[in-house]
Order: C-alpha cells, then sequence, then structure tokens
C-alpha cells in the first residue's frame, strides 16, 4: 500500500507540474499540438502545407491578441472540432481512454501482489 | 511468361498445403520419427513460393506493364535498386514478401527442431500451415500480384518518390522477418499445449525464435525511424503516428515475452503467461497488418482502401484468436510445482515488474491508437490521439521503470538483499546532481526533467557498473541495458537541447538568429535519370566563428509527378544539423527550416547496441544471468 501511496503522489506531482509549464509555451509548442488536418499524420508545426503555414499565422495573431494556450485550443476546437487536437480533452467521450491505461496497470500490480500474498 | 510463372507457383504452393497436412496427420499417429515426407513438401512449397517471389521481382526488373501490379508501382526511368525494391514497396507484393517468409521460417523451424519431440514439431507445422493457406488465399483470392493489363500500357504510373529510399527499400523485409518471426512463437505455443511440452525444454529452444524476431522487429522499427527523420522533412524521428504504434506495440509483446521466456527457461513458471504473451504478440503483428492494409489508418504505409481485403484479415484474425483460445482454455495446464515460491526481493520479482511495466507501456499505445477508430464508429466523433497523450501518460511511469531496470539484474533468483546499497545510493546522488546542473541550463520545467534525466542518468551508471563488476558474465543483457540508457538519455537530451528556426528567405538573403546566421547563398540544377533537382546552397555561420555550408535539396519526379524535398544533415558525434527547403507557390522565396539537433546519432547507436545485445545472447548458447 505504502507503495501505491508513493507512487500516486509522484503521480500527481509530476501531473501538476506538467500543466504548470504550459504557461511558458511559445507558438511552436502551441502548433506541435495541433494536427495539420489536410497531411498524412503530420503535426501544424511540421508541415508546410498552405494549411498549415496560415493555421501558425493565426496562432502568431491569437498570441498578439493576449489569448492564452487555452484558449487558442478552444477557438481552435470551435472552428475545426477536436480532430486537431491531439491533446485529447478529458470528457465523457475520453473517460476510458485516459483511465484504461491506469487502470490496467493498477490491475496488473494487484495481480503481483496477490501472487504473494496468495502464497502464504 | 515471369508474371505466369509466379501466378501458377502460388496456385501450386497453396496445393501443396493439402499434402503436407494429410501426411501430417498420418504421422501423428503412426511412427516414432518424423516422416521425411513431410520436410519435402514443406521445403517445396518454400520453393514455389520462391519462384513466384522472383516472378514478381523479374517482371519488375523488366519493367513488365502487362502485370498490373508493375504498372502501378513502377516506371522505365527508375533505377534498378528501386525497381527491385518496388517488388514490395506496394500492397500485393509485401503479402508475397510476408508469404515467403512465412514459409521459409517453418522451413528452418524443421530443421532446427530435430531435438524436439515428434508431434510438437508436427503440431507447430500444422498451425503454421493455417497461417500460411489464410496469407495463399488472401493473395490469390483479393490481391493476387499477378493479374494481367490488356492491352499492354506503355509506361507505368511509377513509385512514390519518398519511397524510393535506400533505407526503406529494406526496412520492410526486415520488419517482416520480425513480425512473422512471431508465427512461429505462435504455433509452438499452441503445439507445445496441445502436446503438453511447455516445459524449460519448450521455453529454451523458443527463446532463440523469440530473440531473432525481436532483433529483427527492432531494426525493422529503427530504419523506418531513420528514414521518417532524413526523408520526411520535421526532423523527428518517431511521432506517435498510428502506423508507427502498431509496429511499436509487438515489440513491448516480444519484449514482455523475452524476459518472462527467461524466468520459464530457469523454472518452470509463468507458463500461461508466457503462452498469453505468445499469442499476443503474433496477434498484434496480424492485426498491425490488418490496421495498416485496411486503410483504416491514413499514411504513406497505406497502399489500397479496399474494404474487402480488411474484411479478409479481420475474420482471419478472429479465426486464429479463437482458435488460441479454445486450444488455450482446453489443452493448457496452468498448475505449476511447488519451485514457484520466490520472494520479494528476487530477479522473478523484478521481471515480473518488467512484464507489468512493459503491458501498461503496450496498453497505453494499444488504447492510444484504436480508441480513436472505435470512438468515431460509435459516435461519429473524431477525436486525435497524439504526441501529448503518450508523453503524459508514459513519462511518470519511465522513472520507476528505469530505476527498477538499474536495480533488478543486480538480485538473484528466488532470494536476494540489497547487494551494492552503497554504490546504488553514490549513483543516484551523483546522477541527481548531475541532472539538476544541465537542467538548471535551461528555461524548462526543472521539477520533470531532473527526475526524470536522473533516473535515465542512474540506470547508465549502474549498468556501466557491470560492465566492470560482472565483465563477461550476462554481457548481452548488460550490453541491451546499458544501450537502453543510452537511447533515454538521448532522447531525453535531443529534446531538451533541439533549437530550431523556420524562416522564409529569397535568394541571396540573411536571417539571424541567436547563435547564428543564415545566409541563402545560391541554388543550382541538376537533372537526374528520374528527377530534376533544385539545391540551395547555404552558409551557416556561428558566433565562434565557425560555419557549415548546407545543401538542401528540392526533387520534382517525372513519375509521378511528385516534388519532394531533401534534408541536407551534417552529423558528428553531438549533434545533427538539419536543413530542408521547401517550394512556396507563386513566391520568389522558399520556406527554409534549420534545426540544431543534439545526440541525433546516439539515438541510432543506441538501438544498434541494443539489438547486438539481443544478437549477442543469440550466439551464446550457454545460459546466462
Amino acid at each position: 500500500m505504502k507503495f501505491i501511496n508513493i507512487f500516486l503522489i509522484v503521480i500527481n506531482i509530476l501531473n501538476f507540474n506538467l500543466l504548470m509549464a504550459g504557461e511558458i509555451k511559445s507558438e511552436n509548442e502551441i502548433a506541435k499540438n495541433l494536427r495539420c488536418l489536410i497531411c498524412q499524420g503530420q503535426s501544424v508545426h511540421d508541415s508546410d502545407s498552405e494549411f498549415a503555414i496560415s493555421l501558425k499565422l493565426v496562432i502568431k495573431d491569437k498570441i498578439q491578441q493576449g489569448m492564452s494556450e487555452e484558449e487558442i485550443y478552444s477557438f481552435l476546437k470551435m472552428k475545426y472540432g477536436e480532430w486537431i487536437l491531439y491533446d485529447p480533452v478529458f470528457n465523457q467521450n475520453t473517460y476510458f481512454l485516459w483511465l484504461l491505461p491506469i487502470l490496467i496497470f493498477l490491475v496488473g500490480g494487484a495481480i503481483i501482489i496477490k501472487r504473494f500474498y496468495y502464497k502464504k | 511468361m515471369a508474371s505466369l510463372i509466379g501466378s501458377y507457383s502460388l496456385s501450386f504452393g497453396l496445393f501443396l498445403s493439402v499434402f503436407i497436412i494429410f501426411f501430417s496427420v498420418r504421422n501423428l499417429r503412426d511412427t516414432e520419427i518424423l516422416d521425411k515426407k513431410i520436410i519435402s513438401f514443406t521445403f517445396t512449397q518454400f520453393f514455389f513460393v520462391v519462384t513466384s517471389f522472383f516472378g514478381l521481382i523479374i517482371s519488375f526488373v523488366n519493367s513488365d506493364f502487362s502485370n498490373e501490379t508493375v504498372f502501378n508501382h513502377s516506371h522505365t526511368t527508375k533505377p534498378l535498386f528501386y525497381k527491385i525494391s518496388g517488388t514490395w514497396g506496394n500492397h500485393e507484393g509485401s503479402l508475397l514478401l510476408w508469404l515467403l517468409v512465412l514459409t521459409l521460417f517453418i522451413s528452418i523451424f524443421l530443421i532446427k527442431s530435430s531435438q524436439q519431440p515428434k508431434n510438437y514439431r508436427i503440431f507447430t507445422l500444422l498451425f503454421q500451415q493455417i497461417i500460411i493457406i489464410g496469407f495463399f488465399i488472401f493473395l490469390i483470392k483479393t490481391s493476387s500480384p499477378f493479374n494481367y493489363i490488356v492491352p499492354t500500357p506503355n509506361e507505368g504510373l511509377g513509385l512514390n518518390p519518398i519511397l524510393q529510399d535506400p533505407a526503406l527499400a529494406i526496412h520492410p523485409p526486415i520488419l517482416y522477418l520480425g513480425y512473422v518471426g512471431s508465427s512461429i512463437i505462435f504455433s509452438s505455443a499452441l503445439a507445445a499445449m496441445v502436446t503438453s511440452h511447455v516445459s524449460k525444454e519448450w521455453a529454451k529452444h523458443i527463446k532463440q525464435w523469440v530473440l531473432a524476431s525481436w532483433v529483427f522487429l527492432t531494426l525493422g522499427i529503427l530504419l523506418g525511424s531513420i528514414w521518417a527523420y532524413y526523408e520526411l522533412g520535421w526532423g523527428g524521428f518517431w511521432f506517435w503516428d498510428p502506423v508507427e504504434n502498431v509496429s511499436l506495440m509487438p515489440w513491448f509483446a516480444l519484449t514482455t515475452l523475452l524476459h518472462c521466456i527467461l524466468v520459464l527457461e530457469k523454472k518452470k513458471i509463468l507458463t500461461s503467461w508466457a503462452m498469453i504473451l505468445s499469442i499476443a504478440t503474433f496477434a498484434l503483428s496480424m492485426s498491425g497488418t490488418f490496421l495498416v492494409r485496411s486503410g483504416i489508418l491514413n499514411s504513406v504505409h497505406t497502399f489500397a482502401n479496399d474494404p474487402e481485403r480488411g474484411l479478409f484479415i479481420l475474420i482471419f484474425l478472429f479465426t486464429l484468436i479463437f482458435l488460441s483460445i479454445f486450444i488455450f482454455i482446453f489443452f493448457h495446464s496452468g498448475k505449476e510445482k511447488i519451485e514457484s515460491n520466490f520472494f520479494w526481493l528476487s530477479k522473478e520479482t523484478s521481471i515480473l515488474i518488467n512484464n507489468w511495466f512493459m503491458m501498461y507501456f503496450l496498453s497505453v499505445v494499444l488504447i492510444g491508437t484504436i480508441y480513436p477508430i472505435f470512438l468515431e464508429v460509435i459516435t461519429a466523433n473524431k477525436i486525435s490521439v497524439g504526441p501529448p497523450f503518450y508523453n503524459k501518460l508514459i513519462l511518470p511511469f519511465l522513472i520507476p521503470f528505469l530505476i527498477a531496470m538499474a536495480i533488478g539484474p543486480n538480485l538473484n533468483w528466488v532470494k536476494s538483499d540489497f547487494k551494492d546499497k552503497f554504490y546504488m545510493m553514490i549513483f543516484l546522488i551523483i546522477s541527481f546532481l548531475l541532472s539538476a546542473l544541465i537542467i538548471k541550463q535551461f528555461d524548462i520545467n526543472f521539477l520533470v526533467n531532473t527526475i526524470l534525466v536522473t533516473s535515465a542518468f542512474f540506470l547508465f551508471f549502474s549498468t556501466s557498473r557491470e560492465f566492470f563488476v560482472k565483465r563477461f558474465k550476462n554481457l548481452s543483457q548488460n550490453i541491451a541495458h546499458f544501450g537502453f540508457s543510452l537511447l533515454i538519455l538521448s532522447i531525453l537530451f535531443n529534446n531538451i537541447f533541439s533549437n530550431e528556426v523556420i524562416t522564409n528567405l529569397k535568394i541571396g538573403e540573411t536571417f539571424k538568429a541567436e547563435k547564428f546566421t543564415i545566409n541563402f547563398e545560391n541554388i543550382d540544377q541538376e537533372d537526374e535519370k528520374n528527377f530534376k533537382a533544385i539545391i540551395g546552397k547555404f552558409n551557416i555561420q556561428y558566433l565562434d566563428g565557425s560555419s557549415d555550408i548546407l545543401n538542401p535539396e528540392l526533387r520534382i519526379y517525372n513519375q509521378p509527378n511528385i516534388i519532394t524535398s531533401e534534408a541536407d544533415i551534417k552529423t558528428n558525434l553531438f549533434t545533427d544539423k538539419f536543413m530542408t527547403m521547401n517550394y512556396v507557390q507563386n513566391q520568389e522565396y522558399f520556406n527554409i527550416r534549420y534545426q540544431v539537433k543534439p545526440f541525433m546519432i546516439w539515438i541510432w547507436i543506441s538501438v544498434l547496441l541494443i539489438t547486438f545485445g539481443g544478437s549477442l545472447s543469440f550466439f551464446n548458447k550457454r545460459y546466462e544471468i
């Protein structure tokens, strides 16, 4: 139990920090998290298609208007749909996407621990 | 002519399966030894598939456009090398290659397994035949490489230029050796269950196949990754694209199996788990083929969007999975001996922990890859799952994984104490100080990056020390683990230290960045056999006075008419300098992307080290660990 507790705390701290890190991201970082809608599996940042080039200008523009990173994402989500975001939003559609791997991890751990207690 | 021979060879090959199955089933009851006829028939079948494959190669080399596959994927002006590699650069040819490797491997298996029980060998052959027949029918029914076109066209449609590349020419065969190797593991696991041969001897014997598949799969993924790095022009080597993930999933399963087999080889425990992994590895390879070939995923790998093909593979896959579940439930006895007792702090536990984390990583990649497909089918919502998702779910778990990996190999079987506590503490402190010092120089999240780099350094130091302490004992494992620590370190540093500039430049213009200036000097034109090249000359001046000349290219291919951009990369031990130039429509300027990517070459070297470690163990039959 102690092990799991420590583990959960560590994960919490790390995720918390991943969120905090968001404030200083540049336009490049934002473009990396967006899908280039007309390309085959490339981000807006990596692509040189016209769509990507114009979207980069839009991002630059929005930053100058003083929009935060989250606001830009939700603006683009409104315009192009969730398909454009590489970082899937946590909502009822994606509960399983985010939680199932963690659940599998916990079940796996439980199975291993059970092996030991069962023996004794 | 060559097409005709190829086509007939395929039918003969399929026909031979009937004989193989007939004699195998008869041989099951009859005698004590394996019927020689079975081996001859298996070899003959392999021979027919080879003939068929050569038939296709010859059609490609001769640019025989009466063959539909050649017409769709080749062109007379293509260099010979790419005519040949074009054979497997398409759906039909690549399936023929699958079949070729399937029949090759079962032939090798029959030779190499002479020490094993007769019925186990026959059952392996039978299960392998089910897969082989499935592929024969799939090829002949839905994707024959030998269809005719009347009248014969004068010129072919050409091969996608980004596939005309040396690394990509050998990427599919190497990757397939890994994928198809897992079919032998699958068949032999089923056979071992049916004949109650799941034992230490079986583990020892199948370990060779696990290792070989694992080595080829790793190399195959590496080649694909290197290709993506220099050909796709964005300077990355892994994008968590579904088609990349599809090759990574069987890799995780194989790596898990490899570690699990090490335990099984020593003592007869974890048998059920090994069986599940053997089945899962092949199921993942097959579903990878399904996902890529069915056109569900859009990418350069998707050669055809034919629902009939996808449906066939799906039905075939489910048949195999049901068959294996059936065998697992009714034939496998999960009972293990008393000797399965082991204690918390032991090598067994550390391997279990490896398996645990590997399965977690596998489930992240699996769910991330297929979840969007299911969501779209069920709710019509399209979502993307990209790098941020994988980073968030994998990176935090990488930390305990690396630390466990550093400690695990130092433990003994059954029961162990913490030896070398002193060294481990020292290493942990040094790693932390070193990481903190490095990370502090950069404007990035301190805590996350320091902890990550610390755990990678910790593994690096502890595996380095093992070279001195254990010397040649465990060398292969040690090299592989050392390579892995190097890989994680290089990837982390590559991410942290990378520097990138994207700008538009006209000829003669100069761009000033913080640490360097880019001078676009001029452009040159060159005519090659199948493309025209526009070569830019860029002079990059650094603050310390040194300079680099880089020559990225634009290539205008004649057939099909596609413009590609070729990166110019200056590689040395510490950094890669990477430059691409892109054409912008109706503008005088070019779009320039210049990247400084540190430790890039170490990513490739470390993966090579990992595979080298694996291969060493393949040649060293003596039991290690």
